[in-house]
């Protein structure tokens, strides 16, 4: 329903901006001309414009609006892709979808590879002409199996027979498949069925697998037949599927064939059996020429003519069930692009774009899902808060250490078994948090991981970066000296050091921290130093003329002057850091959003895997968002001077 | 106006067909394997008896993990999965992917995947229950996961007290060495030669042996390629077979095999000898009421992505 609403909305929105931006064009006083930056302002009805067409480009390739408009077409298509299904193997001995018969090809392929073995064989160093003749004779006999196979005359009164039944039975399914009431359901089938149907759930629901709490694959497409439509197609799928198998153990071996191979069989045995170990050879060319004929026999080459009215039926009935699918072809068609539901033995799936890119309605779901502190991925939820006693921050901050360099000694149980506390092993509870406060709200999840993994190494980058950078912008020994370093490993890219960092500070929040630390320093260093030594000179003469201090020219004229080169590094940082800490919990992690997308991967959950993207994609936008308006707050003279 | 609207649809729908005739007819058979995973028919592959016995090419393409041999079925890449572990397999079976398994590769002892614990951490099978609340790691989605989850019923250690970090068998070595984790679950030679060295196994390999444990390697095949040559897979099948009779016989090219797979021949012939090669008939049992059934069950795997007809029997 809210597809349907949204879809309906994005084209009315798209419309309606267009004629809007059509309109303004118009009636719009034009002074700017071409090249002045005036023309670009405004214009959020195309931002309108824009977003929409994205939407609607996602809904229409998850095929959402399908599910939205016709929400029973899945299933019709699934029964649709179970006669196709059933009909794949023997569609494919026809030139239906192919060029040429399934016959004509194999025949073409074993004389292409009898004509190599043969020319191999008659051009071979380690064969002498008497092996020469024996195995070339061999190939001659294999050759003259193939017309034993597709010789009108030959082909055996109970091979036709079978093959006319096939045929029939292909023609009765024909004219039964035009009748309404097809499959000729009894009450008792029927309740069967809707007993099935009302278990099997609707086209991609997703469940929560109680208890654990992990969200589970479900069935994408339910498989039993819904409409009445459907069930036809269901009823005849099964019909077809006996027939083909039954083709497909049906063998065109007349007595001759069946001799001629036997009598090639047994020649080949014999000779390879009188063969020595020298001449190995020999005897690989005869197995392999063995081989070939074999290919032959299991193959199902028939004579020319002998299937032609079972290719018009299968024809035929192709073309009926296309024909009754009438308007579920064009859906399939128009609403399912770039792939279809394909049947696979007891399960119907989307296969193409349906399967990568999940339905917005699904994903938004999904999200919800998991945006519930109970249900999070493997146990950790997205985002939440805990309480947590300021007792313990207190812990963390206070190094243990300072306990043990009190004097004294720490508290030893007497003989009584009492434990008398003392001085020093009450600081210890201090120093290592063990002590009750009040308690506060501590963000935490997912989201909250990464998060804090790039706002640390980007804060520990600049609080570093940004001195260094200036003072090798303004200092000769420092440029000098720390040069070497920043260019050797700044054009690294990031990731190639993750695995390096990983395995030495370990795969806890230190290595991938001091990760981003690395990425997010060199850009810090290099836009300082830009910044600093970019500062116009006529600005700090006058600041000296004025009767400045070395520290008030660093305050008042190079640090302004160099912000916005920094803020600018800080951006570009930002984007760096992101992509950086993906792949660094990629490599290792508990928590994060790179390990919620890593894991779905393995469970192919797509949807979680876009849910990632899309939560990367707004946490970047936000950082950037905050940072424009840092940016336009501190440095407003910016881009106007 | 005109112009944008006609290359707007035009661009539609050329996306549309190249979708959807991403994998047309080929005239090759595309295969996929592991290296470091040795296996008789890699002779055959080495010695291109593939090509000949199917009349077509054969291409091979290494990977390293299960999951990206299905990742490339469904994109229409490769055809045939020679050695895909039973757990991506089913993984992918769940989320409904048109792949059947035809056929059993090897079956394995778990000497080549297996958990091992710390010695600094002081954990053996006796005291396992002190995993719950420590960081393991484990390769998830792989056959790794499942040593990891039986192992943990054997000793019983409850999973979802433990903290279990998704790492590659590579890297969860490199954490059990520096400390960072108290078990790595892995499997291929050289990462659990890394962790051993600092280590030892939960469970040795009789005891795992004893429990159940046992690993699967698995052929598997796309539907689309099943319908249209099911003569040449059971091809493919048969000589995977017959490569499988001559090792059993000790007639197998070993230099071959070592070449084919990128191993020694001695750590070769050492992986070989935890693998054991069924013949059809031990294949069928297996598939149909043994091993690999039972294997296939105890995941709660939906049924009928198991076709026993292409064995040659």
């Amino acid at each position: 329903m809210l597809t349907q609403i949204v879809t309906i909305l994005i084209f009315v929105s798209i419309i309606g901006c267009i004629l809007y931006g059509r309109r303004l064009i118009q009636t719009e006083k034009v002074d700017a001309v071409f090249g002045n930056p005036e023309r670009a302002k405004g214009g959020t009805h195309w931002v309108i414009v824009g977003s929409a067409a994205i939407l609607l480009v996602w809904l229409y390739y998850s095929w959402d609006i399908a599910k939205g408009f016709y929400p029973k077409s899945a299933n019709e298509l699934c029964q649709v892709a179970k006669i196709n299904e059933s009909l794949l193997g023997l569609k494919y001995q026809f030139p239906i979808e192919e060029r040429e018969f399934k016959s004509t090809s194999i025949i073409k392929i074993e004389n292409k590879n009898l004509k190599k073995i043969t020319s191999e064989i008659e051009n071979s160093k380690d064969l002498n002409s008497q092996q020469k003749t024996i195995l070339v004779g061999f190939i001659n006999k294999t050759k003259q199996l193939i017309p034993l196979l597709t010789d009108e005359d030959l082909i055996e009164i109970d091979t036709k027979i079978k093959i006319d039944e096939m045929t029939k039975e292909i023609r009765l399914l024909s004219s039964n498949f035009k009748k309404q009431d097809y499959p000729f359901e009894t009450n008792d089938q029927k309740n069967d069925r809707l007993k099935a149907i009302s278990e099997q759930g609707e086209w991609g629901i997703i469940t929560v697998r109680s208890g654990t709490g992990s969200i589970e694959n479900t069935i994408e497409v339910p498989f039993v037949a819904e409409t009445a439509k459907g069930l036809k197609f269901q009823a005849a799928a099964e019909e077809l599927k006996i027939i083909n198998d039954k083709f497909f153990k049906l063998r065109n071996h007349n007595p001759q064939f069946k001799n001629s191979i036997k009598q090639l069989k047994d020649e080949v045995k014999a000779y390879r059996k009188n063969l020595n170990d020298s001449e190995e050879i020999a005897s690989d060319y005869a197995k392999n020429i063995v081989k070939i004929a074999r290919r032959i026999e299991f193959a199902s080459i028939y004579p020319p003519n002998a299937l032609n009215e079972m290719q018009n039926a299968i024809i035929e009935f192709d073309n009926l069930q296309e024909s009754e699918q009438a308007g579920l072809r064009l859906i399939d068609i128009l609403l399912f692009p770039a792939g279809t539901i394909v049947a696979s033995g007891p399960s119907c799936s989307e296969q193409g774009s349906g399967r990568w890119l999940p339905k917005p309605s699904d994903t938004f779901n999904k999200f919800v899902l998991m945006s519930k502190p109970s249900v999070g991925y493997k146990n950790i939820p997205l985002l939440w808060i805990e309480m947590i006693d300021v007792s313990s921050i207190i812990g963390f901050i206070l190094p243990d250490w300072i306990a043990d360099i009190l004097p004294g000694e720490y508290p030893v149980h007497t003989s009584e078994g009492i434990v008398k506390e003392n001085f020093k092993g009450k600081v210890l509870k201090i120093v290592t948090g063990d002590f009750k406060l009040f308690k506060i709200p501590v963000p935490y999840g997912h989201i909250w991981d990464s998060f804090l993994r790039v706002f640390l190494g980007l804060v520990f980058g600049i609080i570093i970066g940004v001195p260094l950078g200036l003072f090798m912008g303004l200092n000769r020994f420092a440029k000098g000296f720390f040069d070497p370093l920043i260019e050797l490993y700044r054009p690294v890219p990031p990731l190639a050091w993750a695995p390096l960092i990983i395995s030495v500070l370990g795969i806890d929040n230190t290595g991938k921290v001091f990760l981003l630390f690395m990425v997010s320093l060199s850009i810090m260093i290099i836009s300082a130093r830009a910044g600093a030594s970019g500062t116009q000179l006529s600005k700090i003469h006058a600041a000296h003329s004025l009767g400045a201090s070395k520290r008030q020219i660093l305050r008042h004229v190079i640090f302004p002057n160099s912000l916005p080169e920094i803020l600018t590094g800080i951006r570009v940082a930002v984007g760096m850091c992101w992509g950086t800490l993906v792949a660094a919990e990629f490599l290792a992690g508990t928590t994060g959003i790179g390990f919620v997308e890593n894991v779905a991967k393995k469970y192919f959950q797509y949807e979680v895997i876009w849910i990632t993207i899309f939560i990367m994609g707004m946490l970047g936008l936000l950082f950037d968002v905050t940072l424009r308006k840092i940016i336009d707050k501190t440095i407003p003279w910016r881009g106007k001077g | 106006m005109k112009k944008i609207i006609s290359f707007i649809l035009g661009s539609l729908f050329a996306l549309n067909l190249s979708i959807s005739a991403a994998n047309a007819a080929a005239n090759e058979v595309r295969v996929a394997y592991f290296l470091e995973w040795p296996s008789p028919n890699l002779e055959d592959m080495q010695k291109k008896n593939f090509a000949k016995a199917l009349g077509v090419p054969v291409k091979w393409t290494n990977f390293t993990n299960g999951g990206a041999m299905t990742d490339a079925m469904l994109a229409g890449d490769i055809d045939i999965s020679y050695s895909q572990g039973l757990v991506p397999f089913i993984n992918a079976v769940k989320s409904n992917a048109p792949i059947k398994l035809v056929d059993i590769a090897m079956e394995y002892g778990m000497g080549g995947t297996t958990c091992v614990t710390s010695n600094a951490s002081g954990i053996t099978k006796a005291n396992a229950t002190e995993l719950e609340g420590k960081k393991v790691a484990v390769p998830l989605g792989t056959m790794a996961e499942y040593v990891f989850d039986e192992s943990m019923k054997v000793v019983g250690a409850d999973r979802s007290k433990m903290d279990i970090i998704q790492m590659d068998p590579e890297e969860g070595a490199a954490a059990l060495v520096s400390g960072d984790v108290v078990m790595a679950c892995l499997f291929g030679g050289n990462s659990i030669k890394a962790a051993v060295a600092v280590g030892s196994r939960l469970l040795t390999v009789d005891e795992a042996r004893a429990a159940g444990i046992l690993g699967i390697d698995i052929t598997s095949v796309t539907d689309k390629f099943m319908k249209e040559n099911p003569g040449m897979l059971r091809t493919f099948i048969e000589v995977t077979h017959e490569a499988n009779d001559r090792y059993r016989a000790g007639k197998s090219d070993m230099n071959a095999m070592s070449k084919a797979s990128e191993m020694k021949v001695a750590d070769m012939k050492e992986t070989l000898s935890g693998f054991k090669f069924l013949t059809p008939e031990e294949t069928k049992q297996s598939m149909e009421s043994g091993n690999l059934d039972a294997f296939l069950k105890g995941m709660g795997t939906p049924g009928g992505n198991v076709d026993t007809s292409f064995l040659p029997l």
